[in-house]
């Protein structure tokens, strides 16, 4: 598995595809997709979104840990793509607390697992774990 | 050694951190803890704290201001956990150094750095959510980004943690 990580809006996906030479139909949007879609695809965008949807639905974080270690198993080539939260101050709302903090948690598991983990700004992305 | 470990909420900045004091520390290992318990939610985080620090033989200090107060042994390595916090406490709480946060932050910082043999510092970026804060709030962001840029030229290394990865900031810090 290898995992791209990033700010918003910096050209995550592009930059993953182009890594990759596949295209964006190979993609699943974690905002959007059911589990089975994530984990039978090459490219899963926006894993935050999927981490937030679930959340919302009720999940434990320790039961998304699972999940989340259950798709490195099931999906072992998958590129995930994630949007770095945690780097603003303190959410007054607790759901947005919570959120930013188990998504924050499971890139770490994610990472740690991880043969590469790739950091992209303004498109430019840097392997600050090489497999 | 002085090390300053960043990183946001989540990061896996914590744990690094106590893995570069543990690896430095030939001696006694000092863990402060600035983190003011106001709630449940606070708690919470302070026990995942403790349970992640349990078999790392840290001796913990509460200490929520005035970290120019602090007198350690010899042979001390001292996590100090975090500035985001003590920056917090000495601004706004009643305790606090107030108008004089950046000075408190400063010497209790000092104090720490005359004392130990190694210095490990966590702090926190808070700095990129792009939010509008308020008044108080941003003058919060301004100091911390400033204690944080202080601290930085001090220190012999700077990692930043991304989902725990080790990511070392570059050169050397301009003040």
């Amino acid at each position: 598995m290898k995992l791209i990580t990033g700010g918003a809006y910096q050209g995550k996906l592009a930059y993953a595809l182009a890594e990759t030479g596949l295209s964006a139909e190979h993609a699943a949007d974690g905002g959007t997709c059911t589990k089975e879609e994530m984990f039978h695809s090459p490219v899963v965008d926006h894993f935050h979104l999927f981490i937030k949807r679930m959340l919302q639905e009720g999940m434990s974080p320790e039961d998304l840990a699972a999940l989340a270690g259950d798709l490195m198993r099931d999906n072992p080539d998958a590129v995930i793509i994630t949007d770095e939260l945690g780097c603003g101050l303190v959410p007054v709302d607790a759901f947005d607390r919570s959120y930013r903090e188990v998504t924050g948690r499971i890139c770490c598991l994610l990472a740690r697992e991880a043969e590469e983990v790739h950091r992209v700004i303004c498109g430019i992305g840097t392997v600050i774990k090489h497999g | 050694m002085i090390a300053v470990i960043l990183g946001g909420s989540g990061s896996g900045k914590s744990e690094l951190a106590e893995a570069t004091a543990v690896a430095y520390g030939q001696g006694n290992l000092v863990y402060i803890a600035t983190m003011q318990p106001f709630d449940d939610e606070s708690h919470r985080k302070i026990e995942r704290h403790r349970v992640m620090r349990k078999d790392k033989n840290f001796e913990t200090i509460e200490c929520y201001t005035g970290l120019d107060n602090v007198i350690l042994q010899e042979n001390t390595t001292v996590l100090l956990e975090c500035m985001s916090n003590l920056t917090a406490n000495e601004m706004f709480s009643s305790q606090g150094a107030g108008s004089n946060a950046m000075d408190a932050v400063r010497r209790g910082v000092e104090n720490l750095m005359e004392q130990a043999d190694n210095l490990v510092i966590v702090t926190n970026n808070v700095f990129e959510d792009g939010t509008e804060y308020d008044a108080a709030t941003k003058e919060y962001m301004q100091l911390l980004g400033d204690a944080n840029r202080w601290i930085c030229t001090i220190a012999d290394m700077v990692i930043e943690s991304v989902h725990g990865i080790p990511v070392e900031a570059g050169q050397e810090a301009v003040l």
